[in-house]
């Protein structure tokens, strides 16, 4: 059955007007921005200023921290999650189907739905040096105490883990999701012709999950990349610029220094880095398979 | 013997998944019990994280005090059913299109739709805030939600794209040859068997619009922010109010609790479909 043009338009022409508006056009009007010095505050521009923000930005301490603590968040996030919701997949899987487990599952998953913002406002005070439950364990436990927020040493480890701490559970459930689908038949096979756990996990589970993992590299890559939430709602940057991030760096040039053309070459820079290294990813995990 | 060592192995497990299902979910039961302590409770036990009593004041005060934010729980919900509607609405539309019709360079599209989910929020926003402000939609909630549909309907579009490709097409053509049009087909035939793939995108974007903050923080002002711009209020200052934040911060996640409890059958759907098909 063919649809002619008319109808073919009708159902999908919205869709195309949305995707120019919100993708297409952004860029380019960020692009032209990014050559002015264009201020939300005053609503229009003085004219073209070349590659100037550009070079300032270059230049700017800040911003480079800012993609250096933003690589950093990545790099650690995304290989821990994965490597701990691999562990407690695996741990899920072994307790599948009883009724406690799935009770479990439940409640362990919560995390995913909550706005980062809440998890970054409760670790304020769950992390503080002086009233906070965590050095207060710790001190119990006789582990010693940490400054988390406090110090510019420690500020980024703290996001870190709080970061990791909400999103395991979604690595988890992505990765669980992989395990339950790997046919029984294999680990039985295996196991008679000798295969040790280890050797099951290395060349049963981890190649055929490696579709799975590979979503969940991607999905917490750009989510990390663009973190502003949890930031915003515990250090705002600080202590000093120890917690700068690009999301929140392009967010206060344009929005509360009114400097938007700087801004947006920012914003705009993210935007090539993200896409640039999505889609290497994404040719490299769909080579894999 | 070794039955035992089997029983022994499987319980530790169990011991383990329940701790770390406790520390997994330790900051919302923390948050969720200090709503219920008095100011002076919140600083007065480090350790303790239990409240005295079923204490109600903070969210009376949250609620219907002086500085109120019921207004803003109202716009959030406002906000996020009705670009939650419109999100469904346009995109099961095109989906069914992608889906079922022949199209040029379908595959281009589809990379493009994907594509709009790699890119910070913050790229598109600026300009797109500065429309905003033109079209004199600044703090309205017709401003936000045109630009949450914007966000959301590629994504929404791809994943039930997935789902509408999973219905044979037999159906369609003998309910063609007895004259119905391309509309009825999916209105009355694919749109009911595709009802909970439906249901899964639409509890996603439900979440994602409530959960929202930078763009309504740089689009809303007083008459349309929504509870979380109005949640980073209470941090804002030197003297932060935890158990009134605690409070508001409860009704914030409540929705996502609800969620997760009782639709939970199509969030792991919806979550996990790219895993699976895609």
């Amino acid at each position: 059955m063919h649809a002619n043009r008319i109808e073919k338009l009708l159902f999908i022409g919205p869709v195309i007007v949305l995707l120019i508006l919100f993708s297409v056009f952004p860029l380019l009007y960020s692009l032209f921005m990014s050559f002015t010095d264009f201020s939300i505050a005053r609503g229009y521009t003085n004219g073209f200023i070349g590659l100037d923000n550009y070079v300032q930005l270059m230049k700017n301490k800040q911003f480079l921290v800012s993609i250096f603590n933003t690589a950093k968040l990545i790099v650690f996030g995304v290989s821990t999650q994965i490597l701990l919701g691999f562990v407690i997949a695996k741990l899920f899987k072994a307790r599948h189907g009883s009724r406690l487990t799935t009770f479990l599952r439940t409640i362990y998953i919560i995390p995913i739905m909550v706005t980062p913002l809440i998890f970054g406002l409760i670790s304020v005070y769950l992390f503080d040096p002086v009233y906070g439950i965590i050095n207060y364990i710790l001190q119990a436990l006789d582990l010693g105490t940490m400054t988390w927020y406090g110090s510019e040493k420690t500020a980024l480890f703290t996001i870190y883990i709080v970061d990791t701490w909400q999103w395991t559970p979604f690595t988890t459930l992505l990765i669980l999701t992989g395990l339950l689908n790997v046919n029984e038949s294999l680990y039985e096979a295996s196991s008679i012709d000798g295969a040790s756990v280890l050797q099951q996990v290395f060349h049963i589970e981890i190649p055929l999950l490696s579709r799975v993992v590979g979503i969940a590299v991607i999905m917490r890559f750009m989510d990390i990349f663009r973190m502003f939430d949890l930031i915003y709602a515990s250090t705002k940057g600080g202590p000093g610029i120890s917690t700068e991030v690009i999301s929140l760096f392009a967010y206060r040039q344009s929005f509360n220094f009114y400097k938007t053309g700087f801004g947006s070459t920012a914003a705009l820079i993210a935007l090539i880095l993200t896409v640039f290294f999505s889609s290497k990813l994404n040719t490299y995990l769909s080579r894999e398979n | 013997m070794k039955q035992y060592k089997k029983m022994f192995n499987a319980s530790i497990v169990q011991i383990i998944l329940i701790i770390i299902t406790l520390v997994s979910i330790f900051p919302l039961v923390w948050i969720v019990l200090a709503s219920f302590k008095t100011e002076l409770e919140m600083f007065r036990v480090q350790g303790n994280i239990f409240p005295n009593s079923l204490y109600l004041d903070n969210y009376k005060e949250v609620l219907f005090g002086n500085n109120s934010r019921l207004q803003f729980l109202k716009n959030s919900l406002i906000i996020s059913l009705l670009s939650t509607f419109v999100v469904v609405l346009v995109s099961s539309t095109a989906a069914f299109g992608f889906a079922k019709f022949k199209i040029k360079n379908s595959q281009h599209i589809e990379f493009w739709i994907l594509s709009t989910r790699m890119m910070p929020p913050i790229a598109a926003l600026i300009p797109l805030s500065i429309i905003i402000r033109k079209l004199n939609l600044f703090d309205t909630h017709l401003g936000i939600i045109i630009l949450y549909v914007l966000f959301n309907v590629p994504y929404a579009t791809w994943m039930l794209t997935i789902f509408f490709r999973q219905l044979p097409h037999e159906i369609d053509e003998a309910a063609m040859i007895d004259g119905c049009s391309w509309f009825q087909v999916f209105r009355i035939i694919s749109l009911p068997q595709i009802l909970s793939g439906l249901f899964s995108v639409a509890t996603l974007v439900f979440i994602f619009t409530w959960n929202e903050l930078l763009f309504a923080m740089i689009l809303t002002g007083r008459a349309a922010k929504t509870l979380p711009v109005a949640i980073t209020e209470y941090a804002g200052g030197v003297f932060i109010r935890w158990e009134l934040m605690a409070a508001a911060a409860t009704l914030q996640i409540l929705p996502a609790i609800i969620i997760v409890i009782f639709l939970q059958k199509y969030l792991i759907s919806g979550l996990s479909l790219g895993s699976v098909k895609g």
